[in-house]
């Protein structure tokens, strides 16, 4: 009788494993204890040995497919002995055409479907729950009454009596410290006389929804990190001088500090594709192109236009584009292919005199400047003081794939390049 | 084995010859002149009159069945028509001595006894008699048709068109036929005829109507019983069966001699030479002469004897003869009634098993054309009389017919109402089956409920300690209070099975019920299971109460149709006519392998028309076998054999002495919870409990413990209530898996509360492989141990729990891709 191998349960909470590599080859001589591969959790790496001797008949998964445990991963038995019936069951087609590569039908979750159980479901339609972003401590994930309950135990709660007063606008929480259990007439006071009609409600809509809900998911899905520094701007601000006094024939006149920053930025990422990328379904995508999202306040609210392919565009021309697209999106008349798409982005808030800010992610992207305002430094020069103006820069990463040091090095190499623009313009 | 009977080795093994009496074969010599003396010219006459009704009879269904129509009347039977013509004379010429005391069943092929046996009893009962019997049964719906076909000059005729009436309308499925066409064409009959069950398994009848027989001698009811069964169904087991239960010297030798000895059975072959196509003299069987195996059931040769049933007066005399000595007590009795049909086996019968020469050679000894020319050779009929008795019989079966095949005047039933549902089952309550004393052998204050009811009726002391269990009330005697109960209220109650008296059951269930109960209410019976069951279900359609044992749940299967074709079917093919008072316990084994420790309720759940109980503790075994032996319908009753000795642990207030029942269909819950529910069926029960106190130790989860008790009927509310509670359910029984009972369960819990679950509802059998020897049951039947594991990998992970067993859905996948 063929064995099948199956990949262990390495402890309570591990669902599955990835295969690093395979010591025994198919056909290969195995024997029972002995190493048949390497494998990896998230927790460590360690080897799976053989449960049988034998000839290994067969493995079904590859170097680097994770497998759910409990599956069988491979058979050891007597040569040309039938093992079909220990193949894991085919699910989807198999990207490559490895014998019988499958999932456990068991721990599938079907792509983009929150696996969740009919009672949980019903117990967090009722309490108005949101469990998108919970994960299931049920068998394969799945959420369960038990997830469903905690998330209701972390809400604050309200009274019925509270929660009608407060939705008549007329009542609000009371200020007096925290509340830890529950909301409920006695927290609740008036609201300042006459203050309602001063409110304006109004639904959102439109640009304003996507807008919520996508700084929300942005928020949720992510790990940010922001670093703050900035960048020596006396050569940005006498280039951006000599631009303004060019011949009117050159068409630099327009160049703007910011068009100048969108340059540094797009030349300086293709020396950094783990910043130029993104990441979505536990893969990360590297852009070889800087498609340079750059944000644009508009009266609808924010827009992120893309200029494409950036990093080969001269500054003549991405200062174009940079204007072009600005408009567009003011006039409303912006394509939705011209939003979408981006690799990477630049938010500017100096026109306004932010100094330095957190900018939000724009995911899947993971990383996005923020431009702060020019203020004068005090800087050691020679053993003086001298204050040099230097522009505020803000890089928020997704730490999830984008490590701290990595992003500080594209911070510094950046503000060496903006404090040397024209050489950059060289280039 | 009663101690009375002694087995002496010398007269064991003492040399000498066996010798058998000779078995007469076509003995009968015609005598006109005796004949004339024995019957008068009318009564010869009725038997060609009866002969040619039949006849007619069936040519009308063999033209419906072969050209849809006949005379005028166009319709198409879609059922079965199983002809007899040719076989007439037999049919006809047993019933000239029968009474309508006296039962008969058939087979499949059996329009021409019912017919007959009709016909004969209409000329016995006096008028008032017959219009009671036609306006009472099934509320006079027949005969309400009837009365628009003509009018009738006198009750007799009235009688005989309601007779042909209802047998047609029967055939053709109409709600006004005698069994509200749930019978049919193969099992038409109606009992204040004594038209009793006819069968349309090969044999079926034989055993039923051997229980009919043990209901008349038991409960000293007048008649006899006729199986007509084919000759082929000899070689069939339960016909072999019957034939030896019905021959035990136990009648004779231990039963009470004023009962009168040997149920009066009459095993009667209709002997057309053919079953279906293969022939049993010749060719299928090796007896020569059907006649013959009398000779090997008992030292009466059960009077075997062959007939020519192609002359009626033969048939009627051997019919007398055999007749008296069923009611002297001399059974069984048995006769090879040789005859022969014309008609193929069924409309699709092409004849390729027979020559067109054979069947003309008895075409040319037909039975109606010689015995008119014999009442006209012997001048009790001339040729205008026959004439003008065809004439009228073509005319009013070609009306009735008509009638019959209306579906204004002969409407089906309406289903959509469910009437059908609504006839599975009698849903009775009945103290007695009679009214007359109850046959016993001491009183009951003297019985063994003298120490029974003195015995600790809760196991545990005050304190949750077990009490000796000698001196506590078990399983096995719950069992016994319920029977002794029924026993002294119910004269008609009687209890049989293999080891039942002396021994006590093998279990010892009914140790004391031997001194208390006379033999003819409490006996041994042959290692027949089919017999044994089929007996209890003649005995119980015939009126009485009766208590088949198996010993061993695995032995069902040597009485498979019995219980799933018999049993379960025969209160709804009588459209309620008839009750079904049975109670079937069958014992689940433990410890004795793979063909002695199968749980299969589950099997006979799946058959509509059985109720199943499963008691798991002391309480609910004497209060479920109360319940039981009180109701009319059948019930297959299972008991654990890790059981018998168990004293009640769970119900607090223990086993009560007095009577009392358990609501039928009603779960019980043992243990309330929140977090998980478990439901069980029979012994797992206790396991569950023992998961419950684990799950609660060991995870800090509270789980709620339910015993189903019933399979069918079953109220799932309080399952469902507890279900839509915690979220979590696991159903749990000792059957192998695939296929169980549980995936019914699991199937309904998930559509009643889908919105409620938690998980997939989980179940847990056993393992899909023959049993195992005791020392791995361990390997085989659910554990609590399993039970944890299957929480944890399919309901609720439990932190830092590592199972045992493998228990994932990954297992579903894999034992199924194996078979196993």
């Amino acid at each position: 009788m063929p064995q099948a191998i199956v990949m262990p349960k390495l402890g309570n909470t591990v669902e599955s494993a990835i295969i690093l590599s395979w010591h025994v080859g198919v056909g290969d001589p195995v024997q029972m204890g002995e190493a048949l591969c390497e494998i990896e959790t998230d927790k460590a790496t360690l080897e799976v040995e053989s449960s049988a001797s034998g000839i290994l008949l067969a493995r079904f998964f590859e170097a680097g497919d994770e497998v759910p445990v409990m599956q069988n991963i491979a058979v050891v038995g007597r040569a040309g002995e039938s093992f079909d019936r220990l193949a894991p069951v085919p699910a989807a087609p198999a990207e490559h055409a490895a014998p019988r590569v499958s999932h456990d039908h068991s721990d599938e979750k079907p792509a983009d479907k929150v696996l969740i159980s009919p009672r949980a479901r019903n117990l967090a339609g009722r309490k108005g729950i949101d469990y998108s972003e919970t994960a299931g401590t049920g068998p394969a994930g799945r959420i369960i009454e038990r997830d469903i309950r905690a998330l209701i135990d972390r809400q604050v709660k309200m009274s019925p009596v509270a929660k009608a007063m407060l939705a008549s606008g007329e009542y609000q929480i009371a200020d007096k410290g925290p509340i830890d259990k529950r909301i409920t007439k006695s927290d609740l006071a008036p609201s300042m006389p006459g203050a309602s009609p001063e409110l304006k409600a109004m639904p959102l809509t439109g640009v304003r929804k996507t807008i919520a809900k996508r700084m929300l998911e942005s928020m949720q899905r992510t790990a940010q990190l922001t670093l703050n520094t900035s960048a020596d701007a006396s050569s940005l601000r006498g280039f951006r001088a000599r631009l303004k006094s060019s011949d009117e024939a050159l068409g630099l006149r327009g160049v703007t500090i910011n068009d100048l920053l969108l340059f540094a930025v797009a030349r300086t990422l293709p020396a950094f594709p783990e910043l130029n990328a993104l990441y979505e379904n536990d893969r990360i995508l590297q852009h070889a192109r800087v498609h340079l999202g750059m944000a644009v306040d508009t009266p609808r609210g924010l827009l992120v236009p893309v200029i494409r392919g950036a990093e080969s565009l001269s500054l003549r021309v991405l200062s174009c584009e940079a204007n072009r697209l600005a408009a567009a999106c003011r006039d409303g008349d912006v394509l939705p292919d011209e939003l979408a798409g981006g690799s990477f982005t630049a938010t500017n808030l100096g026109r306004l005199g932010i100094e330095s800010f957190t900018p939000i992610l724009n995911p899947p992207q993971v990383g996005i400047l923020g431009i702060g305002s020019i203020n004068l430094k005090p800087v050691e020069r020679a053993g003086a003081v001298a204050h040099v103006p230097h522009i505020g820069l803000s890089l928020t990463v997704n730490h999830q794939v984008v490590d701290g040091a990595p992003a500080a090095r594209f911070l510094a190499q950046l503000r060496k390049n903006i404090a040397s623009i024209e050489l950059l313009l060289a280039l | 084995m009663p101690k009375s009977l002694t087995i002496d080795p010398r007269e064991a093994r003492q040399r000498s010859l066996l010798r058998a009496p000779e078995i007469p074969v076509n003995a009968y010599l015609s005598d006109p002149g005796a004949e004339a003396e024995r019957y008068d010219s009318a009564e010869l006459v009725n038997i060609y009159h009866d002969m040619r009704l039949i006849r007619e009879f069936e040519l009308v269904l063999d033209g419906f069945k072969k050209a849809g129509s006949y005379r005028g009347i166009e319709y198409n039977h879609l059922g079965p028509a199983h002809l007899s013509i040719g076989q007439e004379a037999a049919a006809v010429g047993q019933c000239l001595h029968l009474g309508p005391e006296d039962y008969i069943l058939g087979s499949h092929r059996s329009h021409g006894e019912i017919l007959a046996k009709g016909l004969s009893a209409i000329r016995v009962l006096e008028d008032d008699c017959l219009l009671d019997i036609m306006e009472n049964y099934m509320g006079g719906a027949a005969l309400r048709v009837v009365e628009g076909i003509d009018d009738f000059s006198d009750i007799e005729s009235l009688a005989q068109a309601y007779l042909i009436y209802g047998t047609y309308a029967e055939i053709f499925a109409r709600a006004t036929g005698f069994n509200r066409g749930m019978g049919g064409s193969m099992h038409t009959f109606f009992p204040p005829f004594g038209i009793m069950p006819n069968n349309a398994i090969v044999g079926g009848s034989a055993d039923i109507a051997l229980g009919m027989a043990l209901f008349k001698r038991i409960n000293r009811k007048p008649g006899i019983v006729v199986a007509n069964i084919g000759d082929s169904s000899v070689a069939s087991g339960p016909v072999w069966e019957a034939m030896n239960f019905a021959a035990m010297d136990q009648y004779h030798r231990l039963w009470d001699a004023r009962l009168g000895g040997a149920p009066p059975m009459l095993f009667n072959f209709m002997n057309n030479f053919y079953g279906m196509g293969g022939q049993p003299q010749g060719e299928t069987l090796g007896f020569g002469m059907l006649a013959r195996v009398g000779l090997g059931v008992n030292a009466a040769a059960m009077h075997s004897e062959r007939v020519d049933g192609y002359d009626p007066l033969a048939v009627a005399d051997a019919t007398r003869r055999k007749k008296e000595v069923l009611l002297a007590g001399q059974g069984p009795a048995m006769l090879d009634v040789i005859t022969y049909r014309y008609s193929g086996h069924s409309p699709s019968d092409a004849s390729s098993y027979r020559g067109r020469d054979e069947v003309e050679m008895w075409r040319e000894q037909d039975s109606i054309r010689g015995f008119g020319a014999y009442l006209r050779a012997n001048s009790h009929a001339d040729n205008q009389t026959l004439e003008d008795i065809n004439a009228l019989i073509g005319e009013k079966i070609t009306r009735i017919a008509a009638a019959a095949t209306d579906l204004g005047t002969s409407p089906r039933l309406h289903v959509a109402r469910d009437e059908i549902g609504a006839m599975m089952f009698s849903d009775g309550r009945a103290d007695a089956l009679d009214d007359r004393e109850a046959d016993v052998t001491q009183p009951m204050a003297e019985s063994r409920f003298e120490v029974t009811s003195n015995k600790h009726r809760f196991g545990l002391d005050e304190g949750g300690k077990p009490l000796p269990k000698l001196k506590t009330l078990t399983y096995a005697e719950a069992i016994f209070e319920a029977m002794l109960h029924r026993f002294y209220q119910d004269p008609t109650m009687i209890a049989f099975g293999e080891e039942n008296r002396d021994w006590g059951g093998a279990f010892g269930a009914y140790r004391g019920l031997t001194e208390a109960i006379p033999y003819h209410r409490l006996f041994n019976t042959p290692i027949s299971e089919a017999a044994i069951v089929g007996a209890a279900v003649g005995y119980a359609l015939a009126g009485g109460r009766a208590v088949p044992e198996l010993m061993y749940c695995d032995f069902m299967g040597r009485a498979g149709d019995e219980i799933f074709n018999q049993m379960a079917k025969w209160q709804a093919m009588s459209a309620n006519a008839l009750r079904m008072p049975l109670v079937l316990r069958v014992s689940v084994g433990m410890k004795y392998g793979a063909q002695h420790s199968q749980d299969w309720s589950s099997l006979v759940a799946h058959i509509p028309g059985l109720k199943v109980y499963f008691p798991a503790t002391a309480y609910d075994a004497k209060g479920m076998l109360n319940l039981a032996l009180r109701g009319t319908d059948p019930v297959v009753f299972f008991e654990s054999q890790r059981l018998y000795s168990q004293p009640e642990t769970l119900f607090a207030g223990g086993v009560p002495v007095e009577y009392y029942e358990i609501e039928e269909g009603e779960p019980y819950l043992h243990r309330p919870g929140s977090d998980i529910t478990i439901v069980t069926i029979g012994a797992t029960l206790y396991r569950a409990l023992e998961a419950a106190e684990r799950l609660r130790r060991e995870q800090g989860l509270s789980a709620e413990v339910i015993d189903a008790r019933f399979l069918n009927p079953l109220n799932y509310e309080p399952i469902i209530q507890s279900v839509r509670k915690t979220g979590k359910v696991l159903l749990a029984s000792d059957a192998s898996e695939r296929g169980s009972f549980l995936h019914t369960m699991a199937s309904n819990i998930s559509q009643l509360a889908f919105d409620f679950l938690d998980a997939p509802v989980a179940v847990l059998g056993a393992r899909n492989w023959i049993t195992p020897p005791a020392e791995l049951d361990e390997s085989f039947f659910p554990s609590a141990d399993w039970m944890v594991d299957i929480i944890h990998e399919r309901l609720l992970p439990l932190p830092g729990y590592q199972p045992r067993t493998r228990q994932g859905l990954a297992e579903i996948m894999t034992r199924n891709r194996a078979g196993v």
